[in-house]
């Protein structure tokens, strides 16, 4: 199931071949490994405003022992990531100073570079001039997202006044390997309380975390990684995937939890399972999905109800069983769930897929102010063209089409979209509620 | 005084699909299915590399290779490599007798906790070499000299190279289960459709306690049966009686046909048992203590007694020992080796004659409600590989009795080969 | 009265053949002679072999028919003398009794003697008894008188009426099923010594008018007391008569009731019911 493309064109005849020719060439991308440095190399920090958020940032990266430049200029060391902090800007003009500081810092950004720019939300403008120049960041980002190669990033975070502390956690993930397909992103930040201490390496440690459809493929690396960062997972899925589901489980050290989460007493069982076992829940994953693809005047009923069942309205009727537990889901609760690309652009053949993914979006929308009054939050992640199971029995054609059309060249790994969640679940990650992180390689799709 | 012994708990079970012989688990030994359904329980409970106390479990058919059976399924498991384990076997008892000794040893606080079970084959069985072939290999391999080996192996003759099957057969009677119990049968005059409607009932109890998800947690699937293959939810007294009779055809009136029988299965089992205290200290459940247990035996060779009629003995020493009539128990769950068994089984309760000349007691132990019987399903439906039985059936009523909340007493009765019987009192 | 003490136990093939070919010409009364042999001792392989062949456990005291393996060549060597009036081919084995006075140990050194008496008057021939007794240290512990029927023969003057009844109650509860290979011949020769050609193969057994080869009586006898093993009186008579050859291979039944401290028994054809051996088991006081 390996990328062959992408292995030919980082082989030595491959590389110059492909250089001759003119295609693509996918680089291997830097994947979160658990003890390796937050970036291999140094990192350069500027602003573009009055840069309130400079000293968050330096602080962040010498915490983590990278090397800080000041600003670059001509030939050099190469980049491992480029940090421009762009709050305070009041104008379209002041943008000119992020040009000045990108441009000859970028001509050194090394493979897997980051490119992690920080601005206010527009929505919070005090003036149309203002929001022009903070909504301006966003075309700039993602432009320089698609200019980028060597399996380099560029995402954009948008700190409200106030929401400094919610910075670290954020930064840190789009500087690491855990970010590694999560590119020209635009991811608001709201003020929150976060949690002093968390552990660098184990930073779910002692929480308990319900991933569904966890018997294999994306599930199984999000029980996979959240285990891996500390958590005690409770891994779900059909009574029928049970032996998948009970090898994860015994993999990871957790516990294998069978239940079809669309039967009608599946919240009350999870409930009193998460109760009796283990006192609480601290991460919910909603990850359990179906596809059932006919076009639309061809689709039955059956195809239609199967899919709403399973992909948005267990997700619905379980969050609301766990909220209406007492007790059971903690302040600082951190509930995932899995949307998709699908969802955002629509997909042909997959009506009632993409419907029921773009509800998914809807719902954690609505449900992030109540999660935010309990300490808790509430965000989607929308996977885009993820190598699975499912994509290796897809026709050859329309499979390496589906890996391409993204600014990095290759289809995302199922570890890629559990990393994300992963630092979705993290304390740190306090200040993103309601949000759809996408995990695409900035997808032509829907962009 | 402080009481000398604790009841232990039920924690909870673990079993794959049972399977039809020769079928979806034909390439699966009884070591792969034991370590499977290991795996299950491990997975369920979180008892990665934890060193549980004991590993206790048995098959009725095994291989001479499988002598350590469950202490190498332990070993290819994910529970600790120093989890100590011994086998068992009491033919169709074996599991229910696993959980006996398991609860025993937690009972006396030499053990805190344990896992029992069960595993057979009936596809995978083991094949002998010819008994004079096997005295001649054994001569050759204790040969010294040339001439000596060339003495041994003058004894080999064509047809000792045709291997010796096990035979479903009681090795003192030559007879198979089932023509003894058609013997029973008929002794107690079980008609056709009596037990064919006890068949299709568990049928019934059984399809519809998946439908409800109730094996959710007390079956894993295994090389892709997800659930017990000889399950027939459509079944009916119509469609069975057309069925032709199989044990004891000699008499034109048998009654005993495959469906009001069970089928022969592979399959395995386990319980996790264990203190309350050890279960409170992982966050685990109590879904039942285990009570007490008895075992009985008849003379079924020379005796006069059906060869499948010990557990009617073996229960009311065990309830009057307990202080319990018949009628005291919630749901009871009567082992279905055939539907014939259960039958006569409750038949000889309310039997006075019986229960006078044969139990010793001064009244019969009478009716029992029937709505109480095998609510879940049993033995006709699910298929039954011999050692598995017992630890589906404590697993399945442990949780049956949790579900119906605190006080509620259950009665396992199990009949084994050998004119043997094993019975236990399980409660909430 | 002669006796004879033999050094080591004969033959039995050479005896069987001798027999053969000295068949024709026999006649008059039985001799009065005893054969015997002091000091046997059992050797174990030869107790195991037979043991599992007949389906006994391999235990010490002997098996209750054990002995008669013992003493059984004697006997043949006294039929297959010339002195003897019958001839050996063509006498069928009719009823069997054996005593066992004491439980006799499988180390014990046992004297052996062997005679014939009691030629009687049967409606088709004559019967003569070839009896057998082992003592050990002394005193008797083990005996038995076999019945042979020789069709066609007439027993002397003045001799008695054969006696073959031995009456059992009631046996229609079977109690095992037992199928009989065609080689179970060849197997009980093998541990027994009795090589008599009508058991080893349906060849050799149709030279002798058997349409299949016939299983030994004292094999079948041997089997059913093996299925009562544990449950046989420690000093006690077991009485069988042979009613109708069992061919191999076949399956039979076993009837089995208690009486009297003891048993009746029955083998008897599974599927037509045609009875082998019907005998009892009772204590001897």
């Amino acid at each position: 199931m390996g990328d062959w493309y992408r292995d030919f064109a980082n082989s030595g005849l491959g590389s110059t071949l492909v250089r001759q020719l003119g295609l693509p060439r996918p680089a291997v991308l830097r994947r979160y490994e658990p003890g390796a440095p937050l970036l291999p190399g140094p990192a350069v920090v500027g602003t573009a405003g009055e840069g309130r958020l400079h000293g968050v940032l330096t602080r962040v990266l010498q915490d983590a022992g990278v090397p800080v430049l000041p600003a670059v200029d001509g030939d050099g060391e190469r980049l491992a990531a480029v940090l421009l902090d762009a709050t305070g800007g009041t104008s379209p003009a002041d943008l000119a100073a992020a040009h000045a500081f990108l441009a000859p810092a970028l001509r050194r950004l090394g493979p897997s570079g980051r490119v992690l720019v920080l601005g206010d939300p527009p929505s919070a403008a005090g003036s149309p001039t203002q929001a022009a120049a903070r909504q301006a960041l966003e075309g700039l980002v993602r432009s320089v997202a698609k200019e980028l190669r060597d399996g380099a990033t560029a995402n954009l975070l948008l700190v409200p006044a106030g929401a400094e502390a919610a910075v670290p956690g954020p930064v840190r993930f789009f500087l690491s390997g855990r970010s590694a397909y999560v590119d020209g992103q635009v991811v608001p930040l709201t003020a929150a309380d976060v949690p002093a201490g968390e552990h660098e390496q184990r930073p779910l440690a002692g929480e308990v975390a319900v991933v569904t459809g966890a018997a294999r493929g994306i599930g199984a690396a999000i029980a996979r990684a959240l285990s891996r960062d500390g958590a005690h997972v409770v891994a779900v899925d059909v009574p029928a995937a049970g032996d998948k589901l009970a090898e994860v489980a015994n993999e990871i050290g957790g516990t294998a939890f069978q239940l079809d989460i669309t039967a009608p007493d599946a919240g009350q069982r999870l409930v009193a399972h998460l109760r009796e076992r283990h006192g609480g829940v601290d991460v919910v994953v909603h990850n359990a999905g179906i596809t059932r693809d006919k076009l639309l005047v061809n689709m039955d009923a059956a195809r239609w109800s199967s899919v709403m069942a399973v992909n948005l309205q267990a997700q619905l009727d379980t969050t609301q069983a766990l909220l209406d537990a007492d007790g059971l889901l903690g302040s600082g609760a951190r509930v995932i769930c899995v949307s998709s690309q699908s969802g955002i652009a629509g997909n042909r053949g997959q009506t009632n897929y993409a419907a029921s993914k773009a509800g998914v979006i809807g719902m954690v929308r609505a449900w992030a102010p109540a999660f935010a009054e309990r300490g808790a939050t509430i965000n989607a992640v929308a996977p885009g063209f993820i190598v699975t199971e499912m994509t290796a029995s897809m026709p050859l054609g329309t499979r390496e089409i589906g890996s391409r059309v993204n600014s990095l060249q290759q289809g995302g790994l199922p570890v890629d979209v559990a990393e994300t969640i992963a630092w979705l679940s993290q304390p740190s990650a306090a200040g993103v509620n309601g949000q759809v992180v996408r995990v695409c390689g900035q997808s032509f799709l829907g962009a | 005084m402080a009481p000398l012994t604790r009841k232990a708990a039920i924690v909870g079970g673990n079993r794959i699909p049972f399977a039809r012989s020769n079928s979806a688990y034909a390439q699966a030994s009884n070591q792969d299915m034991l370590t499977a359904t290991l795996d299950g329980l491990v997975a369920r409970f979180g008892l990665q590399g934890e060193r549980v106390g004991e590993v206790v479990a048995g098959a009725v058919l095994k291989h001479s290779r499988d002598f350590n059976l469950t202490r190498e399924a332990v070993l290819g498991s994910r529970l600790s490599a120093a989890t100590p384990a011994y086998d068992v076997q009491q033919a169709c008892g074996t599991g229910l007798e696993a959980v006996v000794l398991v609860a025993n040893k937690i009972a006396l606080g030499q053990l805190k906790s344990g896992i029992a079970g069960g595993v057979d084959t009936t596809s995978d069985a083991p094949l002998a070499i010819h008994d004079e072939m096997r005295r001649v290999l054994i001569a050759l391999g204790s040969a010294r000299t040339l001439r000596q080996r060339l003495e041994a192996l003058a004894g080999v003759r064509p047809g000792m190279f045709v291997p010796e099957t096990p035979r479903n057969a009681e090795p003192r009677t030559g007879l198979s289960m089932g023509d003894h119990q058609a013997i029973t049968t008929k002794q107690w005059g079980i008609s056709r459709e009596e037990q064919d409607e006890l068949a299709v009932r568990s049928h019934q109890n059984l399809a519809a306690a998946y439908d409800r998800g109730f094996f959710d947690d007390l079956v894993t699937p295994y090389l892709g049966l997800t659930r017990d293959e000889n399950l027939r939810p459509d079944t009916s007294v119509e469609k069975l009686a057309k069925l032709a009779p199989v044990f004891g055809k000699d008499d034109p009136d048998a009654t005993m046909t495959a469906a009001n029988s069970t089928p022969l299965s592979d399959g395995a089992s386990a319980v996790l048992l264990a203190s309350d205290e050890w279960a409170a200290s992982r966050g685990l459940p109590v879904l039942a203590h285990f009570v007490d247990a008895q075992t009985a035996a008849v003379d079924y060779t020379h005796g006069g007694e059906g060869l499948l009629m010990a557990p009617a003995y073996a229960v009311p020493v065990l309830l009057a020992r307990n202080g319990l009539t018949l009628q005291d128990v919630d749901y009871y769950e009567i082992h279905e080796a055939f539907a014939s068994t259960v039958l006569a089984t409750l038949k000889a309760w309310e039997d006075p004659a019986f229960c006078k000349e044969r139990l010793g007691l001064d009244a019969p132990l009478g009716a029992i409600d029937r709505s109480k019987l095998n609510v879940n399903g049993s033995s006709l439906a699910a298929g039954h590989p011999f050692a598995a039985t017992g630890g589906r059936i404590v697993a399945s009523l442990a949780k049956q009795l949790h579900e119906a909340g605190p006080g509620t007493r259950g009665l396992i009765s199990i009949c084994a080969a050998g004119g043997q019987g094993v019975v236990a009192i399980l409660e909430s | 009265m002669a006796r004879t003490e033999l050094g080591s136990a004969p033959s039995m093939p050479v005896l069987f053949a001798r027999a053969a070919v000295t068949a024709r010409g026999r006649g008059g009364d039985l001799p009065d002679t005893r054969l015997a042999r002091t000091g046997v001792r059992v050797a174990a392989v030869d107790l195991a072999a037979y043991d599992r062949v007949c389906g006994f456990p391999l235990a010490d005291p002997l098996p209750a028919p054990y002995p008669h393996v013992l003493t059984f060549p004697l006997q043949v060597a006294l039929m297959s003398d010339r002195a003897f009036p019958l001839a050996l081919p063509g006498l069928v084995h009719v009823r069997n009794r054996i005593e066992v006075l004491r439980p006799v140990g499988a180390d014990e050194a046992l004297d052996l003697e062997v005679w014939a008496e009691r030629f009687a008057r049967h409606r088709s021939g004559a019967t003569v008894d070839l009896c057998a007794s082992v003592a050990a240290g002394g005193a008797e512990v083990w005996r038995s008188r076999s019945t042979y029927l020789a069709r066609g023969a007439t027993a002397p003057e003045g001799a008695p009426e054969s006696d073959l009844a031995v009456s059992v109650g009631d046996l229609e509860r079977p109690v095992a099923t037992w199928r009989v290979p065609d080689d179970a011949g060849r197997r009980y020769a093998r541990v027994s010594g009795d090589v008599n050609p009508i058991h080893l193969s349906g060849l050799t057994a149709k030279a002798f008018g058997f349409k299949r080869a016939i299983a030994h009586g004292m094999w079948v006898k041997a089997r059913a007391l093996a299925a009562l093993s544990g449950r046989l009186p420690d000093a006690t008579a077991v009485d069988v008569v042979f009613r109708r050859p069992l061919f191999l291979p076949s399956t039979v039944t076993l009837a089995t009731a208690p009486v009297d401290g003891g048993w009746d028994l029955a083998v008897r054809n599974a599927a037509s019911g045609v009875e082998h051996l019907v005998g009892t088991v009772r204590p001897l006081p």
